[in-house]
């Protein structure tokens, strides 16, 4: 809403038309069309028959949630998302509590020390998942991990970790020594300073932690295609898969975009949601950290 | 006396018993498996079995022997300089262009995101669709032109499968790569811009040698997240074409995830891992290095 009305403040002062302009928002008109195009066609071709197969180019000739209801029961829509929202949720929340101690001591205390764990941590970004996946198969299968739907959530945690370090540690600079100095003054412990000062001002980071982290985890089946062989622990990306055979065969493409439509629903509702701290999010995480 | 000269009382040694969890998680499920990629790169497991023996360099020789690494690290590279390069060309323009005062701009930057919200899998079928010979998007369009739309087939040709790959991940990260670009050109003091455009700098001028600049840092950023990801490809040649036709899309990450689980030559993979490995902190090194370098400079 703050968006429109700051929109509409700025009207009077939009660039005047001259040849120049007319060219740049033509450019970008077409530009947004063509990155949006596929988009669009998968849209209107979830919205027909399931049998259906006249041009997709053809656009919204037809509609109907036939081929949604179909995805819907080939998926097993409910349990899918559930699984989605308990590991994301889940694994975003243990990420920012132990990423945020884990950060405070690296971005406090001044020594060799707490540099090299900074780094230690950062590297950690450049390691892929599939280069680890199976010593850490074998080192879940030693301690006697089972595979069950929170398995993912694990590695999730952990590959998390370094960008949140990462940020975390840059935010806490920007954090004032002197109100944690006079706390000790007053007699807080190191655990009530954490909590009770540190944790509440790091907000703007968290934030831009649960949208960067939650993003990826919400959208990975990598992890839980290799640990999960149930179809009920399935998360919703990992149900996805089942589909492989289909990509190639027009026969199923109605139900094919009914189901990519309906994996990507739930992320498009809180992005148009919450668009604001989604973009703040993100750059505030490449930007200051 | 001159060791507690560092030794605050406020921020004491205490405070790295917070480091504890995610020391747990990061020891135990990242840093212990690498080192075990190094042990395993010397023996012939073969992931299930525990009865394995040393077989010494054995695993290193056949992978260069064989020509999958020389193949696969090319791929990669190949894959990461489109990526970075397009990515970063297309979301600086698109940002700059969305940056100044016009109409309905708050929707032309969601369009440009919108792609980066959907996961790779998504993505994979939708490209899957949009480049299928005969009956895809761009096929029909071309047959809408009144071209051949079943001789476009890019993901099966050896020559253009790569590149085909390459304009998919692009689609997905550009929009991320802009929005970091805005952010950064936000923070740009007008009035630097306004003194140079009086003292006579054309448009161009101003955003190459004020504009640009000033974002130099915004740059590296971008370049390094992008240049990681492009290292870390998998997604595409796993979903759309793996790795096909032939060799052309194998990248470091699908000829491991291959070699393991596919051949179940866990051995083979382990050195495999460690080779890439090394690439990837070399690459990384380097790039940090001249960026830094770059940066200071510009």
């Amino acid at each position: 809403m703050f968006g429109i009305k700051k929109e509409e403040r700025e009207a009077d002062t939009y660039l005047k038309l001259s040849g120049k302009v007319i060219l740049l928002y033509l450019a970008i008109v077409l530009f947004c069309i063509l990155v949006i195009a596929p988009l669009v066609i998968v849209f209107s071709s979830s919205l027909r028959h399931v049998a259906n197969q006249s041009s997709p180019l053809l656009l919204f000739r037809e509609f109907t949630v036939e081929s949604y209801i179909t995805a819907f029961k080939n998926m097993n829509y409910p349990m899918e998302l559930l699984n989605s929202l308990i590991t994301t949720g889940g694994s975003v929340l243990v990420v920012v509590v132990i990423a945020t101690m884990a950060a405070y001591p690296i971005g406090r205390i001044k020594s060799k020390l707490a540099r090299f764990l900074y780094v230690f941590f950062i590297s950690g970004l450049v390691i892929p998942s599939q280069m680890v996946i199976v010593p850490v198969a074998q080192t879940f299968s030693r301690l006697r991990i089972p595979n069950t739907r929170f398995t993912p959530m694990l590695m999730f945690i952990t590959c998390s970790l370094p960008f949140s370090v990462f940020l975390f540690t840059g935010f806490m600079k920007g954090i004032p020594v002197e109100i944690e100095e006079a706390a000790y003054i007053d007699g807080s412990s190191i655990f009530r300073r954490y909590s009770v000062i540190v944790f509440p001002l790091l907000k703007p980071a968290i934030i831009s932690t649960v949208i960067t982290q939650g993003l990826w985890i919400w959208n990975d089946y990598f992890y839980p295609m290799v640990f999960i062989s149930k179809k009920a622990q399935y998360s919703l990306p990992v149900g996805m898969l089942q589909f492989l055979g289909d990509k190639e065969n027009p026969a199923q493409w109605n139900v094919l975009f009914a189901a990519c439509v309906l994996c990507a629903l739930p992320l498009i509702i809180i992005f148009l949601l919450l668009q604001k701290q989604f973009v703040n999010g993100i750059a505030a995480g490449a930007v200051k950290g | 006396m001159k060791k507690s000269k560092n030794i605050s009382l406020v921020f004491n040694n205490k405070m790295y018993l917070f480091l504890i969890p995610s020391m747990l998680f990061f020891l135990i499920l990242w840093v212990y498996p690498v080192l075990q990629l190094f042990y395993y790169s010397f023996t012939n497991f073969n992931g299930i079995n525990y009865n394995y023996d040393f077989v010494g360099l054995k695993n290193y020789v056949k992978i260069f022997e064989n020509g999958t690494l020389v193949n696969s690290v090319g791929n990669t590279l190949i894959y990461t300089v489109i990526v970075v390069v397009f990515s970063n060309v297309l979301g600086l323009a698109v940002a700059m262009a969305l940056n100044a005062k016009i109409f309905l701009k708050g929707f032309f930057r969601t369009c440009a995101y919108f792609p980066a919200l959907f996961s790779a899998i998504v993505v994979g079928f939708i490209w899957s669709y949009v480049y299928m010979p005969g009956s895809g998007m761009i096929a029909n369009l071309i047959e809408v032109f009144g071209g051949q739309g079943s001789a476009f087939n890019p993901l099966g040709n050896f020559h253009t499968a790569l590149f085909a790959i390459a304009i998919v991940e692009i689609w997905k990260s550009f929009g991320t790569t802009m929005i970091i670009y805005l952010a950064g050109l936000q923070t740009v003091d007008e009035s630097l811009l306004e003194a140079g455009r009086i003292d006579g700098c054309s448009e161009w001028q101003v955003m190459r040698f004020i504009k640009l600049p000033l974002i130099s840092s915004t740059v590296t950023i971008n370049v390094i997240l992008n240049v990681i990801a492009g290292l870390k490809a998998f997604d595409y040649s796993f979903i759309m074409t793996n790795g096909g036709p032939g060799k052309s899309t194998k990248t470091l990450m699908f000829q491991i995830y291959e070699i393991a689980f596919t051949d179940q030559k866990m051995g083979r993979a382990s050195a495999f891992s460690v080779v890439s490995f090394i690439v990837i902190i070399a690459i990384t090194a380097i790039m940090l290095f001249v960026m830094n370098k770059r940066e200071v400079e510009l």
